[in-house]
């Protein structure tokens, strides 16, 4: 039976192992010169142990093909939908599924193979690229600390693989449920972006509680590595500052807003310093609510493990209709 | 050896048409006593008909006497069909077809030879139903 | 050899399949006796894939059942290595060879004769390696055919296998199966669905006749031929046959009365001539009974 998978999948193996060929030599190119780079700048301050993170200022142009890492984000979902979602849905569609499950193998025994290997390449896939990603990214996250991110988090480390297993479980229970390869395709495409943007947008953030810390007027909070930074703002004795709308608002020091100083404060010599003492006093403080940089993993190890579950789950409700539906 | 050929669409049942060409084919000496007829699985790779059939007319010629299946060998003819000896019906077909070739020439076709030869058959069973009746 | 020898291949009671708008098979119960060629007949609509992918387990009755070989279809590849079935336009994998499929089957099934297949292919002329999307419709009825010989099923079931086929290669299909019957020494039973009723004549000896979804006739040919009569006579008021016996279909011109009749006892009407009726007339009359009525102006002609 795998060697009907083979000899059905040759020709999209044979392409996709094309394609990642392409792109990794794209990668390593315009990585190896982001890596010049970094190093031509940067060189120096790390003879000396003095760099100071971020670097701001620092540009590493990836060259026309810098895109390319932001379009990894595709990837599980072109996997989903043009090997997950036709499994099924081809079969039932052409009616080869007919001569497929009319032969002595139950469909349950056929599709655990094919939905075997499907998933294994995926997970492959998804890995490689991911890796590729990871590497070329070296150079950036040290300068920016952005690899925690929305966006930078999603193409690195085990994200990748864990997404290409979810689009792929997707795109097979879309298939099966839905009979027909274009609209499978579609409901595959819409529903991995949905589920991945409601997770980077409002759910990822809640894995743990984020951390709010404190800081006085006159310090930059900066927590240490690549934190995420989920909010921040001013707080007086009365709670939170809010900012007030529109453009070209006054500000005080770190961005404080000159309509929210007490008058007690704006008397005097209006030094920056005495200003910010003198709120500081009265018990003003800024804070920072963010996800620490040592998060970063678990994070990725909670998120995958979600998105692990999700195509776990898909697949066990692709298994139990398989059976149930005509053929 | 014989080649059987059915004709769907003639009326006539496909295991009765097999029956008709081994007696035909007997009477004619395309078939002689001793001769081994095809095997079910020969006829039937040659014509596209149930097997069943060619059992079934091979079952009436044996229950006709004119066939025999020897078991390990095949079946074979074990008597011609009661009438004249092939060579009365070679020199009859001979005969008929210079008719045919006549009557075509005179103009008559397929259709007009076959209503004439009906119409002559059963004046022939008319008059010789007449001559019984005579003579009884 | 089997114990079912002389037992039923297949045996259904009230089948049924519904869908939303309408059933597609309505209390179907037939039975076909191991070893027979039957025909499934019937106008198109009536229900002949439904069935056939019922019997194979393709598709799940929504009422009734059915006995396949001893047993319910089912997921089960004991019982799926008994049953061969070949789908109408011949469903094959339009890019994969012929010798990509035998190869595959021979991974897939439990029971396999490649070599045969192979064989019955070359000798046909059929190449093997060409992608079967490129083979002509004869050629991949051919194929398809072979695949499922080459299962050596106990029961092969066959959609429309012919109907896109030219003459001679409805030939050599018939031919092929007729031969595969032979050589199983009544160990095979096939039921195949199909329009030409001349063909089906020749080769099968069992018919199954439906529309509108239900069962119009089901029996050995032989005995139904017997069953049934074509009386013809004057026109005039059929009551009294109609005591006696069952009129499945009556014509009428002014003239003359032209009458199907299923025998319910000797005919003895001397007004009317009674003749032996043709397969073809007799699913003819049973399919003009079920017409809808839109048809039956066809059946009254120069009524008044």
């Amino acid at each position: 039976m795998s060697w009907l998978v083979w000899r059905q999948y040759r020709a999209s193996a044979a392409i996709s192992a094309v394609f990642l060929a392409a792109f990794a030599a794209l990668i390593v190119i315009t990585g190896l010169r982001i890596a010049a780079q970094f190093h031509a700048a940067m060189g120096p301050c790390l003879a000396a142990h003095d760099c100071r993170w971020p670097a701001d200022n620092l540009v590493l142009d990836g060259g026309p093909l810098g895109f390319l890492v932001e379009f990894t984000l595709a990837v599980p979902a072109v996997l989903g939908m043009f090997l997950g979602a036709p499994l099924v849905a081809r079969e039932i569609e052409t009616g080869t599924g007919q001569f497929a499950w009319t032969q002595s193998v139950t469909r349950r025994r056929w599709l655990a193979v094919k939905v075997g290997w499907l998933l294994l390449a995926a997970l492959a896939w998804g890995g490689a690229v991911g890796a590729l990603v990871t590497w070329w990214s070296g150079p950036k996250n040290a300068a920016y600390l952005n690899v925690f991110s929305p966006g930078t988090f999603d193409v690195q480390g085990i994200m990748p693989a864990a997404y290409s297993l979810f689009a792929m479980a997707l795109g097979i229970a879309a298939g099966t449920l839905i009979r027909r390869v274009l609209p499978a395709l579609g409901v595959t495409l819409f529903g991995y972006f949905g589920v991945r943007l409601i997770f980077m947008g409002w759910i990822r953030q809640h894995y743990m509680t984020p951390v709010t810390t404190i800081y006085s007027l006159a310090a930059n909070p900066l927590p240490s590595g690549p934190f995420w930074e989920l909010g921040q703002g001013f707080r007086g004795p009365n709670g939170p500052i809010s900012m007030p709308n529109g453009d070209n608002i006054a500000i005080v020091g770190n961005g404080f807003p000159a309509s929210a100083v007490p008058a007690a404060c704006n008397t005097g010599p209006h030094h920056l310093e005495n200003m910010l003492s003198c709120l500081s006093q009265h018990g003003y403080v800024q804070y920072l609510t963010y996800q620490p940089a040592y998060r970063y993993w678990p994070f990725q190890f909670i998120e995958a493990g979600i998105f692990v579950a999700l195509a776990a789950a898909l697949i066990a409700v692709t298994f139990a209709v398989i059976n149930r539906r005509d053929a | 050896m014989i080649s059987f050929r059915v004709d769907g669409r003639s009326g006539v049942p496909p295991y009765l048409q097999l029956v008709q060409q081994v007696r035909q084919a007997l009477r004619m000496g395309v078939l002689d006593v001793g001769d081994q007829l095809p095997t079910v699985r020969e006829v039937v790779a040659e014509v596209a008909v149930n097997p069943n059939t060619v059992l079934k007319a091979y079952r009436d010629l044996e229950r006709e006497g004119l066939i025999e299946a020897r078991s390990g060998q095949g079946t074979f003819v074990r008597r011609r069909p009661a009438g004249p000896p092939p060579t009365t019906h070679s020199r009859l077909g001979r005969s008929l077809a210079r008719w045919v070739r006549e009557a075509r020439e005179a103009g008559l076709d397929d259709e007009a030879i076959e209503s004439l030869l009906k119409v002559t058959l059963r004046a022939a069973d008319q008059a010789a139903a007449d001559f019984d009746e005579g003579i009884a | 050899m089997n114990e079912e020898t002389g037992g039923l291949a297949i045996e259904t009671s009230g089948l049924t399949k519904r869908y939303r708008r309408a059933a597609a098979l309505s209390e179907c119960s037939v039975t076909v006796p191991v070893g027979r060629i039957s025909a499934l007949v019937g106008p198109n609509g009536a229900g002949k894939s439904t069935l056939l992918r019922l019997l194979t387990g393709l598709a799940w009755p929504t009422g009734g059942s059915a006995v396949v070989l001893g047993g319910t279809p089912r997921q089960d590849p004991a019982f799926l290595a008994e049953i061969g079935y070949l789908a109408q336009d011949v469903p094959l994998y339009g890019r994969l060879s012929a010798e990509d499929h035998v190869r595959a089957g021979a991974r897939l099934n439990l029971r396999w004769d490649g070599a045969a297949a192979r064989t019955r292919l070359r000798q046909l002329g059929i190449p093997l390696d060409r992608a079967v999307g490129t083979l002509s419709g004869g050629q991949r009825a051919q194929v398809g055919l072979s695949l499922a010989l080459a299962k050596r099923p106990r029961l092969l079931l066959l959609d429309e296998p012919v109907a896109a086929l030219d003459p001679l290669a409805r030939r050599h299909f018939l031919s092929t199966l007729t031969s595969a019957v032979a050589e199983s020494d009544g160990g095979l039973t096939v039921m195949l669905s199909s329009h030409l009723i001349a063909d089906l004549e020749r080769v099968c000896d069992h018919l199954i006749l439906l529309a509108e979804a239900r069962v119009q006739l089901c029996g050995d040919i032989e005995d139904l031929l017997a069953e049934h009569m074509v009386l013809v006579g004057p026109r005039k008021d059929t009551s009294a046959i109609e005591r006696a016996h069952t009129i499945v279909h009556a014509t009428k011109t002014p003239r003359q009365t032209t009458l199907v009749i299923r025998r319910g006892g000797p005919v003895i009407d001397p007004a009317y001539q009674a003749e032996d009726i043709s397969l073809e007339d007799l699913v003819l009359a049973y399919m003009g009974a079920a017409a809808p009525a839109a048809y039956t102006h066809l059946s009254t002609v120069g009524e008044e």
